[in-house]
């Protein structure tokens, strides 16, 4: 059959039945009303469907399908408003109840009727326009029930009281306001809307903006955070059990609004548990609650990081402007990495690991670093103190960690060629004093360093390695060859430092004993025997020596001094008692290196090898110095600490820095050349900021330098100005 | 097969023919009348009267039921259908929107 359908067969009805009589259109009709009432009395077991579908079907054949859409609609709307009288005369709070039972009646009175109604709504209401039967019921229900004047209101307000009970509280009938929610969906999103949902909306909106009001005055941020995420909870779960889960984020919204956005400023600057104060107190929980809950309102999280980043900024800014931290470097660098670890754990465990933090975090960090033009030494003395002793015992892994930390730090250097500057003097220190505890993790740095600025950066560091190597085979090969045999004269190891690759600063030779002279012009002559073309000079203010001592009653100590040291004591071997002119008369060393070496010559308890009168705590030029005859040691071996890699003094620092500003002379040059090779013509401002570009791996060049070095090479004729635009700059080749 | 699978369905005339459920649901109106949620007199006596269809249509009926359970979804089969009877055939088939 459905086959002969499908080539759009036309049905002809029963049209042998067309002796009606004219009654029978009201009669069939009346069949049907009854059935209709009937089934609103819940009295339908009685009907038989069939008859009433075929009545039903005959009307519609007999073109009387206007009196029964019609006759239906009467009859529906008189019975919606007997419902409406029942729910309007319903009680207190059985209101909800009545009106959810009639709903339900309504339902399936109305999927009964729809059945037997079937054929219209398949034929008749289609080719006449109209609403199908369900639908028409729904319509009906909403005009005659919803929006009628009585049950509109009191099922609003009821609603919202409910509403408002279950905030404050009290445990309501969700099963029931959820059949009320769904209906009002049932009868189309804008009823849902309209009459539920907009004024739910603004009565909450008021409800938490009362309520957080209330909170921010009398809790501290971590509580009325608290609070707020569990409204905020609350909230969601409601609309997941009885509303539309389309309200979810409107409702959250409002929630956000009123009890988040609006108080954001108030809340992360609130005395004593804002933000900063979680930050000091690693309050991990109430962070991550802020993050999750700022997230959600617009500039939530700008809000943070920015409070964030300021409080970075003022705190480092204390901690590398405070005077008493500069006196330890050592302390100061680990109390950045503390700083910077303590705030890594923070963004990673609170805020969700967030890429903005992390760079708010690094762009503070190199805010404040670069405050302090001391902290590349700092840094590299850091370095310096854990290669020396601070590694000692602990792991491979450990010593990475600490590097890498510290190459973070070393990252975060605007100026990065003083730090090489100062590792280079620090890491001679160590090399040539033999204080380097772990070769591999020197190494380590090195390669760090390297992958982190270049080949070009480390070059010179690796010369040092380098030279320490040769230096060694080349003392095997001394004592092996005839200059070598230097008797009982003191065994001489001689570094051989490469010029340009060390930081040597040329300082006078001090007289060295004449027991060393002799053994240094042996080697001399050995080392310029095989390397011809070369030159030595000798670093006395580098070296050390250990020297055997015996003292007033026969002990024997064996001291462990620096060359200058060494210089001194040995004048005591023919003296008692020496002026300090005398001393440096003899010795020629500098002043100031020789006030030092006195210093701890002298001064230092249980290492007083000299004993200085008359006695006060400085070196003065008319102090007299005596052999200690009763110095006394429970060691054999006596190191006598120089005053080493301590951070340098204002002259010292002074003078770094302008052989610093000299070696980026030509560096910017160069890279001044570069530019100009490649672009030809370029105007000033283009220049500085390409060079700055080029260089800012290394250091940030002053505008007024890059100027400077402009007009060296116009001098130099690398340059000339453009004769018309005076702006301009050629490149000569 | 259980009494509450099939139904009974009668003809004008009084025959009656019991079939599947399922079979008798391929039929739109009889699917209503099962299963309208009231309680329809149908529903509880599980037998449907149509005083409007005689004995051979709605044997013919009953035929297709079990054809188009079968075959309606793809297999190409005929359903043999008597040139006397197809007016009668099409008007119960509208009648029961099958």
């Amino acid at each position: 059959m459905s086959s002969q359908k499908k080539r759009n067969f036309k049905i002809e009805a029963f049209k042998h039945r067309v002796e009606l009589d004219p009654k029978y259109a009201e009669r069939t009709w009346k069949v049907l009303e009854h059935a209709i009432h009937e089934i609103y009395n819940h009295n339908a077991s009685g009907l038989s469907f069939e008859e009433l579908y075929r009545s039903a079907y005959n009307m519609v054949l007999h073109k009387y399908g206007e009196k029964l859409y019609s006759g239906l609609v009467t009859t529906m709307t008189w019975h919606l408003k007997q419902i409406a009288e029942s729910i309007e005369a319903a009680q207190g709070g059985l209101f909800l109840e009545e009106l959810n039972r009639k709903w339900v009646d309504h339902n399936k009175a109305l999927q009964m009727i729809r059945d037997i109604l079937m054929y219209m709504d398949r034929t008749y209401i289609p080719s006449c326009h109209k609403t199908p039967v369900h639908e028409l019921g729904l319509n009906l229900w909403r005009d005659h029930i919803i929006h009628s004047g009585k049950i509109q209101t009191r099922l609003l307000d009821t609603l919202l009281e409910l509403i408002h009970r279950e905030r404050t509280g009290e445990i309501i009938n969700r099963g029931l306001m959820r059949n009320i929610t769904k209906m009002l969906m049932d009868l189309g999103p804008s009823v849902y809307q309209e009459d539920f949902e907009k004024p739910f909306l603004e009565v909450s909106a008021g409800f938490y903006s009362g309520e957080s009001q209330q909170f921010i005055e009398c809790c501290d941020c971590g509580d009325y955070l608290k609070k707020a995420e569990r409204r905020l909870n609350e909230e969601m779960e409601r609309v997941s059990q009885y509303l539309d889960a389309r309200s979810e984020a409107k409702i959250t919204s409002v929630v956000e609004k009123e009890m988040i956005a609006n108080h954001m400023q108030r809340l992360v600057h609130m005395e004593n548990s804002g933000l900063v104060n979680m930050l000091l107190d690693d309050k991990y929980e109430d962070l991550s609650r802020m993050y999750n809950l700022f997230r959600r309102v617009p500039d939530g999280l700008s809000t943070i990081r920015d409070v964030m980043t300021s409080h970075l900024r003022e705190t480092g800014k204390q901690l590398v402007t405070d005077p008493e931290r500069l006196k330890d470097p050592v302390d100061f660098v680990q109390r950045l990495l503390n700083e910077k670890d303590k705030h890594d754990k923070i963004i990673s465990i609170a805020f969700n690991n967030d890429k903005t933090f992390q760079n708010a975090l690094n762009s503070s960090f190199e805010f404040f670093i670069n405050l302090n033009n001391r902290s590349p030494e700092f840094i590299s003395l850091y370095v310096d103190d854990k290669l020396r002793k601070g590694l000692n015992g602990a792991t491979e892994e450990d010593v990475e960690v600490v590097l890498d930390k510290v190459m973070m730090l070393f990252r975060y250097l605007q100026e990065k060629d003083v730090f090489e500057k100062y590792y280079k003097q620090h890491l001679a220190k160590r090399l040539l004093n033999g204080k380097t505890v772990s070769d591999d993790a020197e190494r380590s740095m090195l390669v760090k360093l390297k992958t982190e600025c270049g080949y070009q950066f480390t070059s010179k560091l690796e010369g040092m390695f380098t030279d320490m190597k040769t230096s060694q085979d080349t003392m095997q090969d001394f004592y092996a060859s005839p200059f070598g045999d230097i008797g009982d004269g003191p065994t001489l190891t001689v570094q051989i430092l490469t010029t340009g690759s060390w930081p040597t600063q040329p300082s006078p030779a001090c007289n060295l004993p004449p027991e060393i002279v002799n053994v240094c012009e042996k080697f001399k002559s050995y080392y310029l025997g095989t390397h011809t073309g070369r030159r030595l000079t000798w670093q006395t203010n580098m070296g050390y020596a250990d020297i055997k001592a015996t003292f007033g009653k026969g002990q024997k100590h064996e001291l462990n001094v620096s060359t200058y040291q060494m210089c001194v004591l040995m004048l005591f071997n023919s003296a008692d008692g020496l002026t300090y002119k005398e001393i440096e008369q003899a010795t020629e060393i500098p002043a100031s290196d020789l006030k030092r070496c006195l210093q701890s010559l002298a001064l230092v308890k249980g290492k007083n090898v000299l004993r200085k009168e008359p006695m006060s705590k400085d070196i003065s030029e008319d102090d007299t110095f005596y052999f200690n005859d009763k110095f006394s040691s429970k060691f054999v071996k006596v190191k006598i600490g120089t005053v080493v890699a301590q951070k340098e003094s204002e002259p010292e620092k002074q003078e770094t820095r302008q052989r610093v500003e000299e070696d980026r002379k030509p560096q910017i040059e160069a890279a001044i050349v570069r530019i100009m090779k490649s672009r030809r013509v370029l105007d000033h401002n283009s220049i500085v900021t390409e060079v700055t570009k080029q260089l800012q791996s290394r250091f940030l060049p002053n505008p007024v330098v890059i100027k400077k070095r402009i007009e060296s090479l116009i001098e130099r004729e690398f340059l000339e100005r453009d004769k018309a635009d005076r702006k301009l700059y050629r490149y000569l080749a | 097969m259980k009494k509450e699978d099939t139904v009974k369905l009668i003809s004008a005339e009084g025959f009656e023919f019991v079939v599947d459920k399922k079979a008798a649901m391929v039929s739109q109106t009889i699917r209503n009348m099962l299963t309208s949620p009231g309680g329809f007199a149908e529903t509880q006596l599980g037998e449907v009267t149509f005083p409007e269809i005689s004995t051979p249509i709605l044997e013919k009926i009953c035929q297709y039921f079990y054809w188009s359970l079968q075959y309606a979804s793809g297999k190409e089969t005929e359903f043999h259908i008597e040139p006397e009877i197809t007016l009668e055939l099409m008007m119960a088939a509208n009648y029961l929107h099958t």
